[in-house]
């Protein structure tokens, strides 16, 4: 008998049930994801290089031409970056869910006794992690800048607890639209289309007062907006308002997080018990 | 009554207007290797995936080790296996991670995890490229990763889907000592091949399927009654050799003479000495030929004669389009 014969299966059988195996297995496929990040650093630059370039532009060539009435265009501008650097998101997420739903060792996965949820969730935090150090590195490039955020304790750890509430938000969107549209590039294009112009309609680079009424009618309910608002009201403590949901940006980013994880979470899930790979 | 690992009644998948598997009935006992054998298409790699819980199927059911396919699918996980055509390995992680990960997912500790990752890769003559990342490996090491993974618990059920499409010929041959030694540990093996050699070489029973229809049924040696023997074919430089050829082959050996194609078709039973004495002779009596070749049937004889016609060659393309697996993996 060869020792293939001889090796006896665990002694308990895995099971795919039970929230300490699902941690496990999260835990597990995490790691998996997070290895993926030095050894492909050009996703890594994906979620640094964009947010650096929008930063230049805006504070060297248009900043000039914008001007905020009662805050300095720095800490009006860095918000807005952040805020839609979380908003991209979406577009990395759903980049790299429509790529790796492409790979045989999602089916491998699939294959084998363990929970689908988990599979998805260690995708979602993997993103998580290589966003939040983008993040980190935009924010220290900002800082390098003379951005000089007023943030209390409180308000900091405010910050950062809607922050990663807003980036799961985003990402699990972000994995949706990856099952959905299974193509890579159409996903890019897409985000091209949909997110870039809804980033811009946010108040993120220029106040939303001064847009015209269809743009501005969007930016009053834009979610994004309700991100950037918060992270500028919390960073400045200045208050932009101009809709229900601006005048209570935290409440309002609150809210639409929950909405698309509600909407977002078991439509994923659902389509990947159901998926066809592809 | 012998033990079923596999059965399915009416098993139907359709993509579309397209339809995948049609009303299949499979069954494979205990310990036994069943090859599924037939073309691109022919709706072998959809038959697995519904076997191992990645597409439910439309019509019909399917039993694994006992187990409804769509409401047992996570007993059925627990004990199938299964080896895709396209290395089913994190192309980020080295070979070693990946075997480690699958098995820590598959409930061991990290240790015990290391270990079975170390035990595979020594089998599978993989120590050497244990530490680089799987992007690097050639596809035959990848596929020898890739089987290793598919039996970090021994499987009750293992389900190798082409296992050797695309390899060169010394990795083919590695793939197939794997799978011999596995088969004489008694695993129950379902095997899908184009090749009928491959079939012929390493099952029990040989499903014939096109269209996603059993076309035939047997032992590999029914089948190849039916299909034919081995041929010497040797193809005369010149419209003269060829009659030397006829003059010199007939009567010492059973020929078919095929004037067209200046070639004289030798029925070869005895393989590799057939071959020697036909070369023998020729060369004793010096004819000038461009080609002597030892020609096994293929799937395309095997379809031709078993069915009467040939393989069609719409049915790939159809289903390439229509199937997105078979597109994307």
């Amino acid at each position: 008998m060869t020792a293939i014969a001889a090796r006896p299966a665990p002694a308990a059988p895995p099971s795919s049930g039970g929230p300490v195996r699902f941690l496990r297995d999260t835990a597990l496929l995490t790691g998996r994801s997070l290895r993926a990040i030095p050894r492909v650093p050009e996703r890594l630059l994906d979620v640094t290089i964009q947010p650096i370039v929008f930063i230049l532009l805006f504070l060297y060539v248009f900043g000039s031409a914008i001007h905020v009435h009662g805050i300095s265009y720095k800490d009006y501008l860095f918000p807005g970056i952040l805020g839609q650097s979380l908003a991209f998101g979406v577009i990395g997420a759903g980049t790299a869910t429509a790529s790796d739903m492409t790979e045989g060792v999602i089916d491998r996965f699939r294959s084998m006794p363990v929970s689908r949820l988990s599979i998805i969730s260690g995708e979602v935090m993997g993103q998580v992690c290589e966003q939040l150090l983008g993040l980190v590195i935009t924010v220290a490039f900002g800082l390098a800048l003379g951005w000089d955020p007023h943030v209390t304790l409180v308000h900091g750890v405010e910050l950062v607890g809607l922050v990663g509430l807003g980036m799961l938000a985003f990402t699990w969107c972000g994995v949706l639209v990856g099952m959905l549209v299974r193509s890579p590039d159409a996903v890019q294009g897409m985000g091209f289309i949909v997110i870039l112009p809804l980033t811009f309609m946010a108040g993120t680079f220029v106040p939303i007062s001064g847009m015209d009424a269809i743009p501005r009618a969007i930016a009053q309910w834009d979610p994004i907006s309700a991100l950037v608002a918060t992270v500028r009201s919390l960073t400045s403590g200045v208050h932009t308002g101009g809709s229900w949901q601006l005048d209570h940006p935290e409440l309002a980013m609150v809210g639409w997080c929950l909405l698309l994880m509600a909407v977002c979470v078991p439509l994923a899930l659902r389509r990947f018990s159901r998926a066809v790979a592809a | 009554m012998t033990e079923r690992a596999i059965h399915t009644q009416g098993l139907t998948k359709r993509f579309g207007s397209f339809i995948a598997v049609d009303d299949l009935d499979l069954d494979v006992d205990e310990g036994t290797v069943v090859s599924l054998l037939g073309p691109n298409g022919a709706g072998k790699t959809t038959t697995v995936r519904m076997l191992a819980t990645l597409i439910a199927p439309d019509a019909g059911e399917a039993q694994v080790a006992g187990y409804d396919v769509v409401r047992d699918a996570a007993r059925v996980r627990e004990r199938i296996s299964l080896t895709g055509q396209f290395a089913a390995l994190d192309k980020h992680l080295t070979a070693r991670e990946n075997l480690i990960l699958m098995a820590r997912l598959r409930g061991r500790s990290g240790r015990a995890a290391r270990a079975v990752a170390d035990e595979l890769l020594a089998r599978f003559d993989g120590i050497e490229f244990r530490d680089r990342l799987v992007k690097q490996l050639s596809g035959g090491e990848r596929r020898r990763v890739d089987l290793a993974a598919g039996l970090i618990d021994r499987p009750h059920v293992l389900v190798l889907d082409e296992p050797t499409t695309g390899l060169d010929p010394r990795s083919r041959q590695v793939v197939w000592s794997t799978i011999r030694e596995l088969v004489d540990d008694g695993v129950t093996l379902l095997l899908t091949t184009q090749y009928l050699d491959e079939a012929d070489a390493l099952s029990d029973r040989v499903v014939l399927i096109d269209h996603g229809r059993e076309v035939a049924a047997g032992t590999p040696a029914a089948l190849k009654a039916q299909v034919g023997q081995q041929r010497v074919d040797v193809v005369a430089a010149d419209a003269a050799g060829f009659e030397q050829l006829r003059a010199v082959l007939e009567g010492r050996f059973d020929t078919t003479p095929l004037e067209q194609l200046r070639t004289v078709s030798v029925a070869a039973p005895d393989e590799t000495a057939d071959l020697e004495q036909v070369a023998g002779a020729v060369r004793a009596a010096g004819i000038a030929v461009d080609e002597i070749a030892l020609r096994r049937p293929t799937l395309d004889d095997a379809f031709l004669a078993l069915t009467g016609h040939p393989v069609q060659p719409g049915s790939a393309e159809t289903a390439d389009v229509t199937d997105p697996q078979e597109v994307a993996a």
